[in-house]
């Protein structure tokens, strides 16, 4: 089965990220492709733009256009309920006796955020059968660049703890064979879930390096939104990650883009200009769509 | 006799292995004593498959103001 295209919106807060992913959506709905537009900004601007109420289940909001809102408290919480049971299920009695207090802390614990992001895009990707295009709303910079790198960081723990462990089950082997000259051993528990740990976020890493994913970097035209930008573009790099193409909005009629070409090439740029008083409400959101039609025609077209 | 012997060759492995553990365990379960560790989630999917290595490292503590005279009695040294 062919990987769906997905469209990752990412940039400096209040750049219009949270627009720019509603007019994509928009746009892919109207060329006839069952659209869902998912909301990873725990700003959650989705609901004021389309004026509408979202959750995390889908509701559809046109024509082949659906909208979710991932709540990454909800899925911390998920993910520290199902951890809590297997912990009570494989532990001794006492020692699982107290978890309790330990798990009502540990989900303040730093980088759970946006591990739970990371689920939620897998439940998302899962369900995604019927889909022909996914966009995401991402949140701003700080959050997306550690969801972006955590499948990596993470992978060179494994690779390394895979090692130590790999050493340990050998020498229970040896020490197996020369006990009771053992021929069959005990899998082991821990080598087993660092395996299935490996694949899971090595499943993501190439997820998110894949042609099929799109990373869309929107900015506005001044030197902070484009310093920034120029960071993000950069950290992505070192983790493999290209930027598909730069959506420049919010653009004056007498700006020019000469600072952006400086440093991105003018093939990846899509440009929106400043509609005054914001794009709110489906039917805005369409009358902006068929006037760039061009713009997001691009975007769409490097899903293809 | 036979199973002195082998009793005595394993005796070493068995307290390397342990090390080994104690070391696992300290990597993975590093951030509730304050050591660098890795991300969250790849403690908390490990812990539930820990128990063994929990008590090993919790045992270590116990042993850890005479390292010495635990390693001599591993090598029977008197």
């Amino acid at each position: 089965m062919s990987e769906i295209p997905i469209y990752f919106f990412i940039g400096k807060g209040g750049v219009g990220k949270s627009t720019t992913s509603a007019l994509t959506a928009v746009h892919l709905a109207s060329t006839g492709r069952r659209t869902l537009l998912v909301s990873m900004d725990p700003a959650h601007n989705q609901c004021d733009i389309f004026g509408m109420r979202f959750s995390g289940k889908s509701r559809a909001v046109a024509p082949n256009l659906a909208v979710r809102e991932i709540d990454a408290e909800y899925w911390i919480r998920r993910y520290l309920k199902e951890t809590r049971n297997h912990l009570k299920r494989t532990y001794a009695y006492q020692s699982a006796f107290n978890l309790q207090d330990h798990f009502n802390v540990l989900q303040y614990a730093p980088g759970l955020e946006e591990y739970a992001l990371l689920l939620a895009f897998e439940n998302t990707m899962q369900a995604a059968d019927g889909q022909d295009a996914i966009v995401f709303d991402m949140a701003p910079t700080a959050l997306s660049l550690r969801f972006f790198s955590l499948p990596s960081i993470s992978l060179v723990w494994l690779d390394e703890l895979l090692k130590l462990r790999g050493t340990i089950c050998e020498k229970k082997e040896i020490i197996s064979k020369i006990k009771m000259g053992a021929c069959e051993f005990e899998t082991d528990r821990v080598r087993k879930k660092l395996d299935e740990l490996i694949q899971s976020h090595a499943r993501l890493k190439s997820r998110f390096m894949s042609p099929k994913t799109h990373v869309n970097l929107v900015l506005n035209n001044d030197r902070l939104s484009l310093s920034e930008a120029r960071r993000i573009a950069r950290r992505l790099a070192d983790i493999g990650i290209d930027i598909t193409r730069i959506v420049v909005n919010k653009m004056g009629p007498e700006e020019t883009t000469d600072d952006i070409a400086e440093t991105f090439s003018v093939q990846q740029l899509s440009i929106l200009p400043l509609v005054p008083g914001g794009i709110l409400g489906l039917s805005n959101l369409q009358r902006v769509v068929a006037t760039h039609c061009d713009v997001f025609s691009a975007i769409a077209r490097s899903g293809r | 006799m036979d199973e002195v012997a082998r009793g005595k060759a394993v005796e070493t492995v068995e307290y390397e292995v342990e090390e080994l553990e104690n070391i696992f365990a300290l990597l993975v379960l590093g951030v509730f004593v304050g050591i660098p560790s890795p991300p969250i989630q790849i403690t908390m999917d490990l812990m539930p498959e820990m128990q063994h290595e929990c008590a090993v490292m919790l045992a270590k503590v116990s042993t850890a103001h005479d390292p010495l005279g635990e390693l001599f009695s591993v090598l029977d040294i008197d």
